[in-house]
C-alpha cells in the first residue's frame, strides 16, 4: 500500500499521467482472427443469408456432425481427461502413472521419449545421453511389464503416445505383454498416436521415410482392425502441425491430407472403409483465438463427416464422426510470467470443451521450461476438473452454435482448409507434397510470419512484447529434474538383457520377421513374436528397415547384430 | 574478439594442412584486409597442383547431394578434398542462409573434408575473384581436389565456373524447356551433363533432349564432347543410388583428356587471364576511388554528368589522368 | 579500404531432439538483419559442431535447445571448443530452460541465454554489440 502510494506521488509529482491516460482509452490491437482474418463489428443475420440448418449445421449427434458426434454431448460421459506422463525410466513413469491415477487422472497416457521414437535402444550410443530426458523408452518385453505391472489392463483406457514407425514396435510390446498376463486382447481399449508421416516433421525423419511410414502404420491399423476392434489405432496428429506455427485451416487440412495417405492405403489392402474408419481419430490444437478454435473444430467436424461419406462412400455413421483428442497449445506458452500460462491453458481447454472434445491434455504451465513437475501436472489435471464440475459448460451441446459469428467464422474456417486441401491437390497431393518438402517449405515460412508478428506487435503475448517485467530468477513451483541414475540403470538392464538371453529363439523370430517383411505381410504378428523372444525396439525395426532398403540403424552408427 | 595471428605463421601452419589457419585465412582474403595480398602472395607458390570441379545448376536439382557422393568417391580415392559452397546473398538484407552444410553431412567428421561456404555478395572485389583465392588457400592446404558448388544464377556465378577444370551442370527432368532455353549457356560451361533425378517420369525424354542439342554443336576432331550422365542422387536408400560411379568415371575421362591434349594448359592460362583482369579491374577501381576519397569531387563528377555538364567518357579520361598517370 | 566483416553464425542442433522451429525461424531473423548463418540443422555431435565451425570461421555459435538435454551437451561442446583452443568466439544458446539453469549454463561457458518469447531484436543487439566488427 505504502509503496503504491509513493509511486502515484511520484507520479503525479511528474506529471507522469500518461501511461494511466493510455491504459484507460486503450483498444485491441488488432481485428483479426489468430489465423489472420479480418472480422466484422457484429455478426447479424445478415450475414448468415443462405442458412441452410438441417444440410450444414444440424443437431448434434445427426450428420454432417457440426455441432458434434453425441446427441447429448457431455450429458453422455464428460470428456477423458488425460495427462500425459512419461519421464526417466518405465520404472519412473510407472509411479507418476499411478499417482495421477489416484487423484482422478481418467485415462492413462505414456508417451515415448526421443531415443525410443527414434527405433533406437536404451544402449544405443545416440541414445544413451538422452534416454528418459522427455519421455520412456520402452527397449525389450521386460520394459513393458514394468510400465503396465499391477494395472488392470481389461478394465483402463490407456494412451499409448508412440508416434513414429516405432508405434508397430510399442503395439507388439503392449499385445505380447497383455496376453502374456491371460488378458483377451480382443476386449483392451485404449489408443496408440500412430502417426508416422507426420512424426518426420517433428524431428524424425531418419526414423519415419515415407513409404516405410504409411506401410507400418497402416500395419497397425490392419492388425488392430482385424484383432483389436476397441482400440483406436492411430491419432492423426493435426496438433504437432499447428505447432510449427501454422494456421487454423492449414492444420485441419495438412492434418485431412495425411489421414488419407492411411486410408488410401488400408483401402488398397482390401479393407471396407467402415470397417476401419470409425476407430479414426485426431489429436488436435487448441490455441488462444478461443472462437476461431471452437470454429476450426466445428469446420473440421463438417469436413470430416462429407469427406468421409462423399469422397470414400461410408455409409457407416461412425465412420462419418470426427472423434478427436485435444492438447492445449504448448507453443502459446512462454517462460516470462510463467503463471500466466495456466489462464492461457484454461481458456484453451475451454475451447476445446466448447468444440465437444473427446479427451482432453492440458499443457502444464512449466512446458516452456522444463518436463512438468508433480505439483504443475496435477494443476493442469485441476483445470479441466474446475471446467468439469465449477462451470457449467457441460450443460449443453454446442453451446455456441447458432451464433452468427460463431457459424460465419465456421464456414470461413472451412472456405480456408477447402483452399489449403486445393493447394496440396495442385502440388500433386499429399504424398507429393510432402516428398517433393512443399509441407516443409510452408512450416517454415509460416513459422517466421508467426515471429514477426511477435517482433512486430501484431500479435501480444503478455510478458513478451507487452506488460513485461523482468526475468524470474526461479520457477515457481520447482524444476523437474531427470533422475540419470535411473535411466543408467535401464542401459545397465538392456545390456545385460541382450547378453543372457535365448539367442536361437531371437534369431528364429527376427527371420520370421525378415520374411514376413519380405512378403509384403503385415508384421506386427511377427512382431509380437519377436518380442516374446526379447528382440528389442532398434532390432525388431532395423530388420525391416533393412527389408525396405533403408539402413539398419537410422542414425547410421551401429550395424545390424544378425547376420544370416 | 578474436586472438590476432601473425600473417606468416598462420600461411606455415596452413601449408601444414592446419584447418584453423585455413579458416581464418579465408576470412582474411574474403574481407579483403590489409594483409590480404601478402597472404596470397605466400600462398600462390603452393598452388596449381589440385584438380578443381566445378558444380552448377538450379535450385533443388540436389547438387549438394551430388557434391557429397563426389566427396565420398574422392576419399576412397585417398584424396583430401576441399569445397566452396556459393550461396546467395539476400539483397536487401545482405545476409545470407548457408544451409548446405546440412546436405554434406556424411563427411562432418572426417578431417580429410574440409568445406566453407561463401556468401554470394559483398565482396568488394566479386566473387569470382574471392573464390580464385578461397580455391587457392584450399590447395596450399593439401587438398587434391577441390570442388565448387554454385547455384547456377547469375553471370558471377558462371564466371565462377569458369575457374573450374571440370565443370558438371546438373539439371532435372521436367526442366524441360528451361533445358532449351538454357541450351546456349549449358554448352558453353559444361564439360559433363548430369541430368539428375533420373527416376523422374519424364527422364528418358529429357535424356533424348540432352543428347539430341549436344549433337547439333558443332566440336573440332579430338575436342572433348559434354557428356550426359544420368544420375539418382538423392535417396534415402543406398541401393536406389545411380549413375554416381558412372559420374566418377566420366570425370576421370575428362581429366585424362585435359591431360592428353595439353588443354589443361588452355584452360590454365585463361583462368590466369581471367583472374589477372579481375584483379587489374579492382585494384585500379581501388586506386581512384582512394585518389578521389574526401576530396568531393566524386559528387561533383556526378552532379556535372546528370546535369549533362560532362559525358561520363570525359569525365573518366579527367579522372584516369588524374589519378593514374600523374606523371603527365 | 577495408570492407565491413559481416558477422557469420553458426546455428545448430545438439542430440537427438528433433524441434527445430526456433532453429530455423532464428536462422532466417539474422540473415534478414544481415548477418551470414550457416545452418547445421539437426543431430549434430559436439565434434561436428566445431569442426564446422572451425571450418566456417564463424563469429557465433547459436545452440537450440528443447528437451532438457542443455546441461548434458553444453559442457561437451565448451570441452569441444577448449580442446581445439576456438573458444573465443560467442557462444549463445536459445531456447527451454528453467530460470535456474541460466546460471548454471552462463559458468558453463554459455555467454548469453535466450529464452523461448525471446524478440529477435534482443538477440540480433546482442551479437552485433558484442562480435568486434
Amino acid at each position: 500500500m505504502g509503496e503504491t502510494n509513493e509511486k502515484a506521488v511520484q507520479n503525479t509529482q511528474e506529471g507522469n499521467w500518461d501511461d494511466y491516460i493510455k491504459a484507460y482509452y486503450e483498444k485491441p490491437a488488432s481485428f483479426k482472427s489468430w489465423s489472420g482474418y479480418d472480422l466484422a463489428e457484429i455478426y447479424t443475420p445478415e450475414h448468415r443469408p443462405d442458412e441452410n440448418y438441417k444440410q450444414n449445421i444440424a443437431d448434434a449427434g445427426t450428420y454432417p456432425y457440426t455441432r458434434g458426434i453425441h446427441s447429448n454431448m457431455f450429458r453422455g460421459r464428460l470428456w477423458t481427461k488425460r495427462e500425459v506422463v512419461g519421464i526417466g525410466s518405465p520404472a519412473d513413469t510407472h509411479e507418476r502413472l499411478k499417482y495421477l491415477s489416484q487423484h482422478g487422472g481418467s485415462g492413462l497416457n505414456t508417451i515415448a521419449d526421443v531415443t525410443y521414437e527414434m527405433g533406437l535402444d536404451a544402449d544405443h550410443p545416440w541414445a544413451v545421453d538422452e534416454v528418459g530426458l522427455t519421455g520412456v523408452n520402452i527397449t525389450s518385453i521386460k520394459d513393458m511389464e514394468t510400465l503396465t505391472k499391477d494395472i488392470p489392463l481389461d478394465k483402463v483406457s490407456w494412451s499409448l503416445i508412440t508416434a513414429s514407425t516405432a508405434s508397430s514396435v510399442t503395439m507388439a510390446q503392449y499385445v505380447a505383454v497383455a496376453q502374456d498376463a491371460g488378458y483377451d486382447i480382443g476386449i483392451l481399449r485404449g489408443s496408440i498416436q500412430n502417426d508416422p508421416i507426420h512424426f518426420r516433421y517433428c524431428g524424425f525423419r531418419p526414423a519415419c521415410p515415407l513409404d516405410l511410414s504409411i506401410k507400418l502404420g497402416s500395419d497397425v491399423m490392419e492388425y488392430c482392425t482385424k484383432n483389436l476392434p476397441k482400440w483406436y489405432y492411430t491419432t492423426v496428429n493435426m496438433y504437432d502441425l499447428r505447432e510449427q506455427g501454422v494456421t487454423a485451416p492449414q492444420e485441419v487440412a495438412f492434418g485431412f491430407g495425411i489421414a488419407m495417405c492411411y486410408i488410401d492405403e488400408l483401402i488398397r489392402r482390401g479393407l471396407d472403409i467402415d470397417e476401419f474408419a470409425p476407430r479414426f481419430t485426431f489429436y488436435v490444437s487448441c490455441h488462444m483465438d478461443i472462437f476461431e478454435e471452437v470454429a476450426k473444430i466445428r469446420a473440421a467436424r463438417r469436413m470430416w463427416a462429407r469427406l468421409m461419406k462423399e469422397k470414400y462412400g461410408a455409409k457407416d455413421p461412425r465412420s462419418m464422426q470426427f472423434r478427436f483428442a485435444v492438447h492445449t497449445a504448448g507453443c502459446s506458452l512462454v517462460p516470462q510470467q510463467p503463471f500466466n500460462n495456466m489462464i492461457r491453458i484454461a481458456y484453451e481447454a475451454l475451447a476445446a470443451v466448447l468444440g465437444g472434445v473427446q479427451s482432453l491434455h492440458c499443457c502444464s504451465y512449466d512446458e516452456p521450461m522444463c518436463l512438468p513437475t508433480e505439483k504443475a501436472h496435477l494443476q493442469a489435471l485441476r483445470t479441466q476438473q474446475i471446467l468439469a464440475y465449477e462451470t457449467g459448460v457441460t450443460n449443453v451441446a454446442d453451446p455456441l452454435g447458432g451464433s452468427y459469428y460463431v457459424e460465419s467464422l465456421t464456414d470461413k474456417i472451412e472456405e480456408e482448409t477447402l483452399k489449403v486441401m486445393k493447394e496440396v491437390e495442385d502440388v500433386g497431393g499429399m504424398e507429393e507434397a510432402i516428398r517433393t518438402e512443399w509441407l516443409d517449405r510452408q512450416f517454415e515460412s509460416e513459422a517466421v510470419k508467426r515471429q514477426k508478428e511477435l517482433d512486430k506487435g501484431e500479435k501480444l503475448v503478455v510478458g513478451v512484447n507487452v506488460f513485461t517485467t523482468e526475468q524470474e530468477k526461479t520457477t515457481p513451483l520447482g524444476v523437474q529434474k531427470v533422475s540419470s541414475n535411473s535411466a543408467k540403470q535401464q542401459v545397465a538392464e538392456v545390456k545385460e538383457l541382450k547378453r543372457t538371453r535365448d539367442i536361437n529363439r531371437l534369431n528364429d523370430a527376427v527371420k520370421r520377421l525378415r520374411d514376413d517383411a519380405n512378403d509384403s505381410k503385415n508384421v506386427i504378428p511377427a512382431m509380437i513374436e519377436a518380442t516374446r523372444a526379447s528382440g528389442t525396439t532398434g532390432e525388431l525395426l532395423g530388420t525391416v528397415r533393412e527389408v525396405f532398403g533403408y539402413p539398419y540403424d537410422p542414425m547410421e552408427t551401429i550395424e545390424s547384430p544378425f547376420n544370416f | 574478439m578474436k586472438k590476432k595471428l601473425n600473417t606468416s605463421e598462420m600461411v606455415n601452419r596452413l601449408l601444414a594442412g592446419d584447418r584453423r589457419s585455413a579458416a581464418r585465412l579465408i576470412t582474411l582474403v574474403e574481407n579483403e584486409m590489409d594483409d590480404h595480398h601478402e597472404v596470397m602472395s605466400l600462398v600462390y607458390p603452393h598452388t596449381g597442383q589440385a584438380m578443381i570441379l566445378g558444380i552448377t545448376g538450379a535450385g533443388g536439382t540436389g547438387k549438394s547431394t551430388l557434391t557429397d557422393h563426389l566427396i565420398g568417391k574422392f576419399r576412397e580415392q585417398g584424396k583430401k578434398v576441399g569445397v566452396v559452397v556459393v550461396d546467395p546473398s539476400s539483397p536487401f538484407s545482405g545476409g545470407a542462409f548457408l544451409g548446405d552444410r546440412i546436405r554434406l553431412q556424411s563427411h562432418s567428421q572426417d578431417d580429410g573434408v574440409y568445406i566453407r561456404s561463401l556468401a554470394s555478395r559483398g565482396y568488394l572485389g566479386g566473387l569470382s575473384r574471392a573464390t580464385y583465392d578461397v580455391i587457392r588457400i584450399m590447395e596450399a592446404m593439401g587438398n587434391e581436389v577441390v570442388i565448387v558448388e554454385t547455384l547456377g544464377a547469375g553471370q558471377d556465378e558462371v564466371d565462377v565456373i569458369h575457374i573450374a577444370h571440370t565443370c558438371l551442370v546438373v539439371v532435372t527432368p521436367g526442366m524441360g524447356d528451361d533445358i532449351q532455353a538454357m541450351k546456349a549457356g549449358i554448352m558453353e560451361i559444361a564439360d559433363i551433363i548430369v541430368l539428375n533425378k533420373a527416376d523422374l517420369d519424364g527422364a528418358d525424354r529429357s535424356l533424348r533432349h540432352l543428347q539430341g542439342a549436344l549433337t547439333v554443336g558443332s566440336f573440332e576432331e579430338g575436342e572433348w564432347m559434354p557428356r550426359v550422365v544420368p544420375t539418382v542422387s538423392a535417396a534415402n536408400k543406398p541401393e536406389d543410388l545411380q549413375g554416381i560411379d558412372e559420374l566418377t568415371v566420366t570425370i576421370a575421362e575428362h581429366q585424362a583428356y585435359l591431360r592428353k591434349t595439353r588443354a589443361i594448359e588452355r584452360v590454365r592460362y585463361n583462368r590466369v587471364e581471367q583472374e589477372l583482369g579481375l584483379i587489374f579491374k579492382d585494384e585500379l577501381q581501388k586506386i581512384i576511388f582512394k585518389g578521389l576519397k574526401g576530396t568531393g569531387k566524386k559528387r561533383e563528377y556526378i552532379e556535372s554528368i546528370i546535369e549533362q555538364r560532362k559525358d561520363p567518357y570525359s569525365v573518366v579520361e579527367e579522372v584516369l589522368n588524374t589519378y593514374l598517370l600523374p606523371g603527365e | 579500404m577495408v570492407m565491413k566483416k559481416r558477422i557469420k553464425v553458426l546455428v545448430t542442433k545438439v542430440g537427438l531432439d528433433g524441434h527445430d522451429r526456433g532453429a530455423k525461424v532464428v536462422s532466417s531473423l539474422l540473415k534478414e538483419a544481415g548477418m551470414e548463418v550457416i545452418y547445421l540443422g539437426m543431430f549434430q555431435r559436439p565434434e561436428s559442431i566445431v569442426k564446422a565451425a572451425i571450418d566456417e570461421d564463424v563469429d557465433v555459435i547459436g545452440l537450440s535447445y528443447l528437451s532438457g538435454e542443455h546441461l548434458i551437451f553444453t559442457p561437451k561442446i565448451v570441452d569441444e571448443m577448449k580442446k581445439n583452443n576456438f573458444d573465443d568466439v560467442l557462444l549463445i544458446a536459445g531456447g527451454t530452460f528453467p530460470a535456474e539453469d541460466i546460471p548454471t549454463m552462463e559458468e558453463m561457458g554459455i555467454d548469453k541465454v535466450f529464452r523461448a518469447g525471446s524478440l529477435t531484436k534482443s538477440i540480433v543487439d546482442y551479437i552485433k554489440d558484442h562480435v568486434e566488427e
